[in-house]
């Protein structure tokens, strides 16, 4: 009985090592320059999704953010991980108690508990990646992302690269923020038909219906590979997932497939990071990046709350302003014709000026 | 006896489990007739390809889809009545078996409508998620008929995914990434032995907090270590489908069995290995009178600790292999929480296949199946809205296992600690 007590103390205290280690992973300021002795006070915080820190995805580009406002202005930083749903609330109280100037809650499934975190104490700034409040509140920055304007661009290039006909699309969840992706895709894809009266298909996505292909899951990257052999299967030879890490898993098969060497060359489109940057392995499978500009939005929100310019309500990135972009070709800047990309500056053009819907529904199906 | 009535030999006498499955396909076949021949325009057609690859000339064929759907439900619901009627319930799930594969067909037929549906690709995409989870599986049912409850298997999972990844990586090879994510795997049986076994800690618990551990443990290490070193850690080499010649040519099974990973042709030879060593040899008998009545083996002279030992720490290797192959198996790159709960999922499909190694590849791919089914579905856009088709695994696995299975009995001593007097 000694024995065992002395066991389980022993496993707990590793466990709770293992926990404290795994936990908060703080970046202790290198305050260099003047200007930076105000700002080396100021702490800026993360809470991640459940994807983690490390998603290669908007979690990791919030991070990113808050890295280069680091480097930028000399504050602290430090983000705490959500292993399940259920960490939100403890994470953010968390940081209230250690007096964060900003935190930064990551996603969508974060919306809910920010608002009421926010509301029950007024005097903490937030901003929340990719989540919209009906009434704005006066100390939560909304950094919200018309990715549907880029995405429709992306769409466009699949529908032209295609062979086969057939583009594929699937998300990690069936929730706005990765399906406006989903949405802009596929208008991007129709509108490419209506243009050169051409027949594309989107599989995976159907936007009049809003049903489609999902992994309902942002780690398990088996479910990626499994839902873009789905997809091959039918004939798709783009495939565009919008699942983070998911997204690995695509990639997996898609590598695979192209290693055996039966049928058409399948290519990628990664989304919210430069593929070729966060998962250089693949470059070569990836046509371009759907991206969406979380660092750069992040980074003002956190230089803003330590210089006290912070203001509460919604920030959009768009084309316009170079919030959400098309990643640069990398391997494919040869393989794509010449008249393709000038119909892509083109069509940005377009609906920077409002001339050309991102809408699905605003096109004709098939 | 022999005066037995009519109706009570059709309603029971011969048993709840023919009246279940009489029940079940008279029910489909209808639902097949209602629904899925109903369901289809007139005049359209399915198209079933049966080829891997495009090269292969294996000629696909396309059936009417409304006549189809009405045939297969009439023979379910044929089915069914021909199991109300037997006067025994030999064979009983074998017609069940058949008649849910007609069902299935008559489903795909419907889904298919005016398209193409690749069953070769449907089977292969299955074993995506069949081969860590029957090897999970096949995990506990070493550890379990024995007598250990071993709810480690997700941690075991997610410590041989790691440690696959990171030796592949350093090394190059993806077979010491393989023996690697076994030996790791072991380990952590070890430990599980050593809490559970010598300290007699609660083994539910015990396994609990290690898959904790391990979740933290290797999300920690991702992060500090792997990220950091991304090209030179967490970039393992991936091992290729090896085709077994002459196998691999048989239509429709060659290429969905015989031209894969490893880690296929390994899931096959633990479970021969298992299904023999349980049931035919010396060792299988000794394993299983200490999962059921420890006291007893142990007074014909079985060392119960050393037989609970090795099961544990064997059951570890082999969870680790299933670990293994989410990473230098499939994707390569290790990520945080990769193998998503499916540890836990390996451990129903155990309790659901029984206890028996070749109930849990069933229960296993099963579970493959609907998953990779319900990916299709999804891709071909059926008029089902996908948060029900993201219930399609879970569901199969509610209705067999409540349903079908009926009462299953555990090992008597599992999760009971043995301590000598």
């Amino acid at each position: 009985m000694k024995r065992l007590m002395r066991m389980s103390a022993l496993l707990l205290a590793v466990g709770l090592v293992a926990a404290a280690c795994a936990k908060p992973s703080s970046s202790s300021s290198s305050g260099s320059g003047s200007s930076a002795s105000k700002a080396s006070n100021f702490l800026a915080c993360e809470v991640t999704d459940t994807g983690g820190i490390d998603d290669r995805s908007f979690n990791a580009s919030a991070w990113k953010g808050l890295q280069d406002a680091q480097k930028a202005t000399g504050m602290k930083i430090q983000y705490l991980q959500s292993n399940s749903q259920s960490d939100y609330v403890p994470n953010i109280q968390a940081f209230e108690q250690k007096h964060c100037g900003i935190i930064v809650t990551v996603g969508f499934l974060m919306g809910g508990v920010t608002e009421k975190q926010a509301k029950a104490n007024p005097k903490q700034k937030f901003a929340i990646v990719d989540y919209s409040y009906k009434k704005p509140l006066p100390n939560v920055l909304s950094l919200l992302y018309k990715t549907d304007q880029d995405a429709f661009l992306g769409g466009y290039l699949a529908a032209a690269m295609s062979k086969t006909g057939k583009v594929g699309t699937f998300g990690g969840m069936n929730i706005p923020t990765v399906t406006i992706y989903m949405d802009g895709f596929a208008a991007g894809v129709r509108y490419y038909n209506q243009q050169n009266h051409a027949h594309v298909q989107v599989l995976g996505w159907d936007p009049d219906k809003k049903q489609g292909s999902f992994t309902n899951d942002f780690t398990n990257q088996a479910k990626g590979k499994s839902v873009t052999q789905s997809l091959m299967s039918q004939g798709a030879d783009i495939i565009f997932p919008v699942a983070g890490s998911v997204g690995l898993g695509a990639a997996a098969a898609v590598q695979e497939h192209d290693r055996s060497g039966s049928g058409n060359p399948v290519y990628m489109e990664w989304v919210d990071t430069d593929g070729c940057i966060s998962a250089p392995q693949y470059c070569n499978l990836f046509i371009t990046s759907v991206t969406k500009g979380i660092a750069t939005s992040v980074k003002q929100a956190a230089v803003k709350a330590a210089n006290g310019t912070f203001k509460g309500g919604n920030y959009f990135g768009t084309l316009a302003n170079g919030g959400v972009s098309l990643s640069p070709f990398h391997h494919f800047a040869d393989k794509i014709p010449s008249s393709v990309k000038s119909a892509l500056n083109r069509i940005k053009q377009g609906i920077i000026d409002g001339k050309i819907s991102t809408d699905p529904t605003k096109y004709p199906a098939g | 006896m022999a005066t037995t009535p009519v109706t009570a030999r059709v309603w029971g006498m011969y048993g709840a489990r023919s009246r279940n499955v009489a029940v079940t396909l008279v029910l489909a076949g209808l639902f097949t007739i209602g629904v899925f021949a109903r369901g289809v325009p007139t005049g359209a057609s399915t198209g079933f390809d049966l080829s891997a690859a495009p090269a292969v000339p294996i000629p696909s064929f396309a059936v009417p889809s409304a006549l189809t759907a009405l045939l297969c439900g009439i023979a379910c619901v044929a089915l069914g009545g021909l199991q109300a009627l037997r006067r025994t319930e030999r064979h009983a799930y074998g017609i069940l078996a058949l008649g849910l594969a007609i069902f299935g067909f008559a489903f795909l037929t419907w889904a298919g409508q005016s398209r193409s549906v690749n069953f070769i690709d449907i089977l292969s995409t299955s074993l995506i998620e069949t081969v860590p989870l029957s090897l999970g599986a096949f995990s506990g049912v070493l550890c379990e008929r024995s007598g250990v409850i071993n709810i480690a298997i997700e941690g075991q999972f997610l410590v041989a995914a790691f440690t696959s990844a990171v030796i592949a990586s350093a090394t190059q090879d993806p077979w010491l990434g393989l023996v690697a994510g076994a030996v790791s795997g072991a380990l952590v049986g070890a430990l599980l032995a050593l809490l559970t076994i010598t300290y007699a800690a609660d083994q539910i618990i015990v396994g609990v907090v290690i898959d904790a551990f391990a979740l933290g443990l290797t999300s920690f290490f991702d992060l500090s270590v792997l990220v950091p070193n991304q090209a030179t850690l967490n970039s393992p080499p991936v091992f290729r489908p090896i085709a077994i010649p002459l196998l691999d040519k048989i239509p429709i099974v060659g290429p969905v069995l015989f031209d894969e990973t490893i880690f296929v042709y390994l899931t096959a030879g633990v479970l021969i290995a298992l299904q023999i060593g349980l049931f035919r040899t010396r060792w299988g008998l000794r394993v299983r009178a200490v999962g059921e009545h420890p006291r007893a083996a142990d007074t014909v002279g079985i060392n119960v600790t050393r037989i609970r030992y090795l099961n544990v720490i064997v059951g570890g290797a082999v969870a680790g292999i299933g670990g293994a192959a989410f990473t230098v198996g499939g994707t390569g790159q290790f990520t945080p929480n990769m193998t998503a709960g499916l540890g836990y999922i390996a451990l129903a499909a155990m309790i659901f296949g029984r206890w028996q190694p070749l109930g849990a590849l069933a229960a296993a791919f099963l579970f493959g199946f609907t998953d990779a089914l319900q990916f299709a579905l999804s891709v071909l856009n059926v008029p089902i809205p996908s948060d029900f088709l993201t219930m399609l695994p879970y569901l199969a696995t509610i209705v067999a296992v409540a349903g079908l299975v009926g009462q299953v009995r555990p090992p008597a001593a599992d999760g009971q600690p043995y301590a000598r007097e």
